[in-house]
């Protein structure tokens, strides 16, 4: 028998991609944001489409993602294909974002996470100093820097960039107000553009990626639309995509269609079955209180579907470290099921990462007050209770309906080790065994062991719990 | 056919899903298991959704050559979005019924199969007839082509296997669905979990006698209501099936 040795075969590496790390026929492409990424399982699969739903009239995150997917495929080199809707598409290219050198970068990586008062050095535990500091997000894993660059929302995309990526045809604007014919559907005329452009790319045998982009589908520049052309839209884009395996879409959907409100019910489920990637950015700007109780995000991410294009299961269950669905299902452990997600905006980028309760539950005050009948009694009293509410109780309630739980607490206090009892103030302790290391405690510590040596014993704290009806179960 | 419930064939089935829990597991291990059992027998899919790349990479998962069954004539896909508009084109004017030329299409490929001399056993899977539905086709019209489909199949002794996704609706029942379930001799449940998605359970299928399940042998198939579910868990091209409270993540 002879073995060959597996040779992977080696492809023309397309600018700006990788292959996916689930399956080397998938092959993935950055959105510009390392943490969308990272829930898309890797990137984007190229003949995906992801569609971004943004139901907040007030804020524009979904339009932030679009921007980022352009500037991130103008930066690699791929081409981009933008439909305006309610503004020149070439215009609402020159509002992209842009990245600095690739020497300030790394510096200003993490410089909106740098608390405002990190001159003052905050006392940490020696026990907890030197552990990891906790993870929300991830960052760009990328090995080269063409496939997810690290854009700064506050540059904007350079001029000259946009007219050269013009002049060059890696550019390709779209305007859906500037078609001549009136007789067919916005929607139409918008795939016959489509169509039209990759017929251009396949007769020059173009390999380069395209990424089409459609920020604000179904504004009032796409006319009156019904959910069934907005449906029918998306299928089709979704067929033409299938057929065309180096290109891939992002789409943002305008506010008043992103909700069930707008479609009916079942209408985000719809959407969801016409494209290969839904998710939506439901920010709280649309509810104040939600704002006030989670200060540190401006919004929730809900997953609806993933892009898994050659495999049944999503690379992104397998692959996302923020969705957390990966570790459930190889430690086989007590699995925790999927990470609620939400995102922020900084000044500086757009953020993906989990969403954590706070150490005291999600709100900046105690809400929940002791149950009144519920405490901690010690045991005579508690037996004296009850003796005095068994006798004065005249209702017809029997001493089986009465269930009472007891819980006896023993607590043995041990004395410290010696290394540790000079820092301890804890009243537990016993100065007895506090050594004398300084002439101020030494008095005090000769007093304390003139003391008898036999501790008091504390008295055993019992828990009772009661209810005055009979158990729902107890038959 | 089909690993966890042995179903017999020939059989229609309706196979519901939702969004979360999306049973393409299961219309691709039909297909799988049937290519492998009835090796000589043909394959229909009209596929609405998917395209052909990806019926081909996850069977590969699984040892199946689906080009080899191309080349063979043994296995088509038929792109139901391109065929109708094409027919649209091609016909100029308004047909009787938008699925006519795809019926006669499905017709001629079942007496090529015949004049071939291959076996009967065929296998027909309609994937999916929600999306034809919510991009404009009348429901009256759709449940027109499952209706012929379903006669042409029980005339070829064939299996028909029709998906259909389920919406979230203000508590009326799906007319569609209504008229697709009295259609089917059986019906495959695939839910999500209640409690959220997890890396250990994908979701479970039930299994329901539909109402003309009494032509095949009850005592055969073993129904599961949806508190008896069946848990599955995916992956890259398969499905794991195990009981409740028997996932990695409990034992």
């Amino acid at each position: 028998m002879s073995f060959k040795r597996k040779v992977t075969s080696k492809t023309a590496v397309l600018p700006g991609t990788r292959p996916s790390p689930g399956s080397i026929a998938t092959t993935i492409t950055s959105t510009g944001i390392p943490s969308l990424d990272d829930i898309l399982g890797g990137g984007l699969p190229l003949s995906c489409s992801l569609v971004v739903a943004a139901p907040d009239p007030h804020s524009s995150y979904g339009e932030l993602v679009q921007k980022t997917f352009v500037s991130q495929g103008l930066a690699c080199k791929q081409d981009v294909l933008v439909v305006g809707g309610y503004q020149n598409a070439l215009d609402w290219v020159k509002g992209c974002m842009w990245f600095h050198s690739s020497a300030s970068q790394a510096e200003e990586t993490g410089e909106d996470e740098k608390p405002a008062d990190e001159d003052q050095k905050i006392k940490i535990a020696w026990r907890y100093e030197q552990m990891k500091q906790f993870q929300t997000t991830v960052g760009s894993t990328s090995v080269s820097e063409d496939f997810c660059r690290i854009f700064d929302l506050t540059t904007r995309i350079p001029a000259h960039t946009v007219e050269k990526a013009l002049q060059s045809g890696q550019l390709i604007p779209c305007d859906v107000l500037d078609a001549e014919s009136r007789s067919e559907s916005v929607t139409q005329r918008v795939l016959d553009c489509f169509e039209e452009v990759l017929s251009q790319r396949s007769s020059k045998a173009t390999t380069t990626p395209l990424r089409i982009c459609i920020p604000g589908f179904g504004s009032s520049a796409w006319g009156d639309l019904r959910s069934q052309d907005i449906l029918r839209f998306l299928h089709r884009l979704r067929s033409i995509l299938q057929r065309n395996p180096s290109v891939c879409a992002s789409i943002s959907l305008e506010p008043h269609i992103s909700t069930d409100a707008w479609g009916g019910q079942g209408w985000i489920q719809k959407l969801g079955w016409m494209c290969d990637g839904l998710i939506t950015l439901d920010a709280f700007t649309i509810n104040p209180s939600l704002s006030t109780l989670f200060p540190s995000h401006h919004g929730m991410v809900h997953i609806h579907t993933l892009p898994s294009p050659h495999t049944l299961l999503s690379p992104s269950d397998r692959f996302s470290t923020l969705r957390g669905l990966a570790a459930s299902a190889t430690e086989g452990g007590s699995s925790s099921g999927e990470n609620n997600l939400a995102f922020k905006c900084t000044r500086k980028r757009l953020i993906f990462e989990t969403m954590h309760l706070d150490v005291e539950g999600g709100v900046g005050e105690r809400r929940t007050t002791p149950a009144a009948n519920t405490g901690v009694l010690d045991s005579e009293h508690m037996h004296t209770n009850l003796q005095s509410q068994s006798s004065n109780t005249n209702a017809p309630v029997s001493k089986a309906a009465l269930a009472s739980v007891e819980v006896k607490v023993e607590v043995e206090v041990e004395p410290l080790p010696l290394r540790q009892s000079h820092v301890t103030t804890s009243p537990t302790a016993p100065a007895a065994k506090v050594p004398s290391y300084d002439d101020a405690r030494a008095s005090a510590v000769q007093e304390d062991s003139q003391a008898p040596k036999v501790r008091p014993k504390k008295p055993k704290k019992t828990v009772a719990f009661r209810s005055d009806r009979p158990d729902l179960y107890d038959f | 056919m089909f690993s966890p419930f042995d179903l017999p064939i020939p059989i229609s089935i309706l196979i519901t899903d939702e969004l979360s829990s999306p049973a393409d597991f299961a219309l691709h291990q039909y297909l799988i298991s049937h290519i492998k059992e009835k090796k000589n027998s043909l394959q229909i899919v009209l596929s609405v959704s998917e395209g052909l790349t990806r019926w081909q990479s996850i069977s590969a998962k699984s040892n199946i050559d689906l080009p080899k069954q191309i080349a063979a004539e043994t296995f088509h896909l038929i792109d139901v979005t391109s065929a109708l508009e094409s027919d649209k084109v091609a016909s100029g004017s308004t047909p009787p019924s938008p699925f006519h030329a795809l019926y006669e299409q499905i017709v001629s490929l079942f007496e090529k199969n015949k004049a071939a001399g291959r076996d009967s056993d065929a296998l027909v899977i309609l994937d999916d007839i929600s999306s034809l539905e919510w991009v404009g086709y009348s429901a009256s019209d759709l449940c027109r082509l499952c209706r012929a489909l379903r006669a042409l199949c029980l005339k070829n002794q064939a299996t028909l296997i029709i998906r259909h996704h389920l919406v979230q609706t203000s508590g009326e029942m799906d007319p569609l669905f209504r008229h697709l379930h009295a259609l089917c001799m059986y019906h495959l449940d695939v839910q999500p979990l209640t409690s959220g998605r997890s890396g250990a359970v994908s979701g479970q299928i039930a299994l329901h006698p539909g109402p003309n399940a009494f032509s095949t042998l009850p005592s055969l198939v073993k129904v599961r209501s949806r508190s008896a579910a069946l848990q599955y868990r995916l992956t890259d091209g398969n499905a794991v099936f195990f009981e409740r409270g028997s996932s990695r993540g409990v034992l």
